[in-house]
């Protein structure tokens, strides 16, 4: 695998509505994914993950507006694609072809009245007029293969079939056209936790495979631990903690993803009690000044209240972190949760 | 298809339900109909009048009610439905005679408005809040006005007025006969198209915001927009909305088309068009009993008839309602 950069995001912001009204949902984000990399994307309901992707591929809704910042996707042999400059045509040749997405919902995200069949081919025929109605048919049967389910399933309605399989036709659908990016909202959220646990190792045995990168959001950071290379952890908008998923598991710095970690039972190892988050995700419209985190934060500080903390890359690592206690000014102890250690049972990472 | 025959099922004893009650009410009201004919006659009947008066009206053998209600089924099954009173002639050829001006008339005007009003909820759905939304208020207005009043407003002006379509009637009595000639087809066309125009106009406001409203709903749905992340073009996903989006419109036009026979009795007054409608008037003015139970029956019938098609159709658009193998 390359370390080719493919998708490069500079000071990204969204806002939903316009004027006075605007709440800004997005807020200066920025970040590059590899080529075959793995990026996770973690944040409760509201933390602006969703919004973030759907910003990024232009296909968020009203009132959602993007406001400012860059997004270059870098094609194969074709050089740079700026993806918020580009025509409505333009974007329209590279979704799907480039960029594919699997939403949360597959039954809602397949056309209740079609025949699986009818969907498979009428993507492969608008990406791709030269192939012959029996090709799209053997190619549709190829990707149903791809994710373990017979061919006849093409002639079934999304809803004589099962959420499992459901989902694993959407993720076969992302194949389809082999794009070099396939984003993920939440694919695994709305299964039960064994399919969840099939489709994850599947998704995983798949990008071995054909090699795609992929963006996968979701609340659970225990699952992005063993599928993702990059955890970017969203809170209000911006991103307040990236690092490599072991590193971030082991060590994580900032007290949010501190709180959300303990918030999920690990898949492995022994049980521990949950703690949660205190408090409830921030109102966009009032957000307080300084670290939007603060009013939930054990850790808070003064200086939390008054000044928003900046996104620090750690010299020598590459963990950034948009934490006061993590600054070189701060002159005090880290607490020993958030602070550079050693795994618990692993001794991976640092 | 055995979930389509168990409606039809339900449907036939409806239909039984409502014939009883047909036959019934006119028996049961207080009252004899014939007994007010006669009255109506005032003197001048004999009793062999009397005598075949109530023979008409199958009552006049002092039979007892279920054998009455026999030959009434009987009859019913053999098309029979008694003679008019006041038209001398079997009411199953009056109707004969009357329901295809209904039907041409009432059916192209409901087909028509649901074609146009549903082709512009499509657009004015996908582009909600845009200027075109300035229209939806001036559609809903021409539905608000009564129908009447609107039917002769239209006739005073582009007819009366501006002469641009005739005033009254089916075809030209002056000149043409009835009868499958270029002469009396095309003058059906041009009576009919200002009936036509009116009918529209007052109906079209409902399958409009229907379908607008709909689609502005099925729009948010995630189907739609996998449909543009996808990379359909435009066409093809304003298609994936409207295939939706128009399910509960397709209903509804089957169920207008139920009352047709009964909505067509303004348009009848307003133009003085043959029809269905002008019949019941006439029918309840003259107090023709054997006409009314007809004109009951046929509007039934089409209620009935048009309820089933709405189920038919259904079944065929929406895969969802087949009750078909399970998952796995």
């Amino acid at each position: 695998m390359t370390d080719k950069t493919i998708l490069e995001v500079q000071n990204f912001d969204v806002d939903y509505g316009y004027g006075d009204a605007a709440v800004r949902a997005v807020s200066d984000v920025s970040f590059t994914l590899g080529a075959s990399k793995v990026l996770g994307v973690a944040g409760e309901s509201g933390s602006g993950k969703s919004t973030l992707v759907y910003g990024l591929t232009r296909l968020l809704r009203e009132p959602g507006v993007i406001v400012g910042g860059e997004v270059k996707f870098h094609l194969d042999g074709e050089g740079e694609f700026d993806i918020l400059s580009a025509s409505e045509e333009e974007i329209r040749k590279i979704r799907w072809s480039h960029i594919s997405i699997v939403l949360q919902s597959a039954l809602s995200a397949l056309n209740p009245l079609r025949r699986i069949g009818r969907e498979f081919d009428e993507v492969l025929r608008v990406h791709d007029a030269n192939l012959s109605k029996e090709q799209r048919r053997e190619r549709s049967e190829e990707l149903l293969a791809l994710v373990g389910l017979r061919p006849d399933r093409l002639r079934r309605f999304p809803h004589e079939l099962s959420g499992g399989q459901r989902q694993r036709i959407m993720i076969a659908m992302a194949l389809a056209l082999r794009p070099e990016l396939v984003i993920m909202d939440e694919p695994t959220t709305a299964l039960d936790v064994v399919t969840q646990r099939e489709i994850v190792s599947e998704l995983a045995e798949l990008r071995r495979q054909l090699g795609f990168a992929m963006i996968f959001i979701t609340h659970d950071l225990s699952l992005l631990v063993e599928l993702a290379d990059d955890i970017m952890v969203m809170y209000a908008g911006q991103i307040v903690e990236r690092a490599p998923a072991k590193e971030l598991h082991d060590a994580p710095r900032h007290p949010y993803t501190l709180g959300l970690m303990n918030s999920f039972p690990p898949l492995h190892g022994e049980r521990t009690e949950l703690e949660g988050i205190p408090g409830s995700p921030p109102d966009l419209k009032a957000l307080p000044t300084g670290c939007p985190f603060s009013p939930r934060c054990a850790f808070a500080m003064d200086k939390c209240r008054q000044e928003r903390p900046p996104l620090v890359l750690e010299v020598g690592t590459e963990h950034s972190v948009a934490c006061w206690l993590h600054d070189s000014s701060y002159q005090g102890a880290v607490p020993v949760e958030l602070s550079k250690r050693l795994a618990k049972n692993s001794g991976g990472a640092q | 298809m055995k979930l389509l025959l168990r409606r039809l099922g339900l449907y036939l004893i409806t239909a039984w339900v409502a014939i009883t009650a047909n036959f019934l009410l006119p028996r049961l009201m207080p009252g004899n109909p014939i007994e007010q004919l006669i009255a109506k006659l005032q003197g001048r009947v004999t009793p062999q009048m009397i005598r075949a008066i109530k023979l008409q009206f199958g009552q006049g053998l002092n039979q007892p009610l279920i054998v009455q209600y026999g030959h009434y089924m009987s009859g019913l099954f053999h098309g029979q439905l008694g003679e008019s009173i006041t038209l001398a002639q079997p009411v199953s050829q009056v109707l004969g005679g009357e329901i295809w001006w209904t039907i041409g008339l009432i059916g192209t005007a409901a087909v028509l408005s649901f074609l146009i009003g549903t082709t512009l909820g499509v657009i004015f759905g996908w582009r909600r809040g845009s200027r075109l939304d300035a229209v939806i208020p001036g559609a809903t207005f021409l539905q608000s006005l009564p129908y009447y009043f609107l039917g002769t407003l239209l006739i005073m002006f582009f007819a009366a007025k501006m002469h641009w379509f005739p005033i009254e009637g089916a075809y030209d009595t002056g000149t043409q006969t009835q009868g499958w000639n270029w002469g009396y087809i095309l003058s059906v066309l041009r009576y009919s198209q200002l009936p036509i125009i009116s009918i529209v106009l007052s109906s079209l406001a409902g399958w409009m915001l229907g379908m607008r409203n709909m689609m502005v709903t099925t729009i948010s749905e995630d189907f739609v927009l996998m449909a543009v992340a996808k990379g359909l073009p435009r066409r093809k996903v304003m298609w994936h909305a409207a295939r939706n989006a128009v399910l509960p419109s397709v209903a509804n036009l089957a169920l207008t088309i139920g009352f047709l026979v009964s909505g067509s009795l303004l348009v009848e007054q307003v133009f003085n068009y043959p029809g269905v409608g002008n019949l019941l008037v006439n029918a309840v003015g003259n107090e023709d009993y054997p006409l009314l139970q007809g004109i009951f029956l046929l509007v039934t019938f089409t209620v009935l008839g048009a309820n089933f098609l709405a189920d038919a159709l259904y079944y065929l658009l929406d895969p969802r309602t087949r009750v078909s193998g399970q998952a796995q």
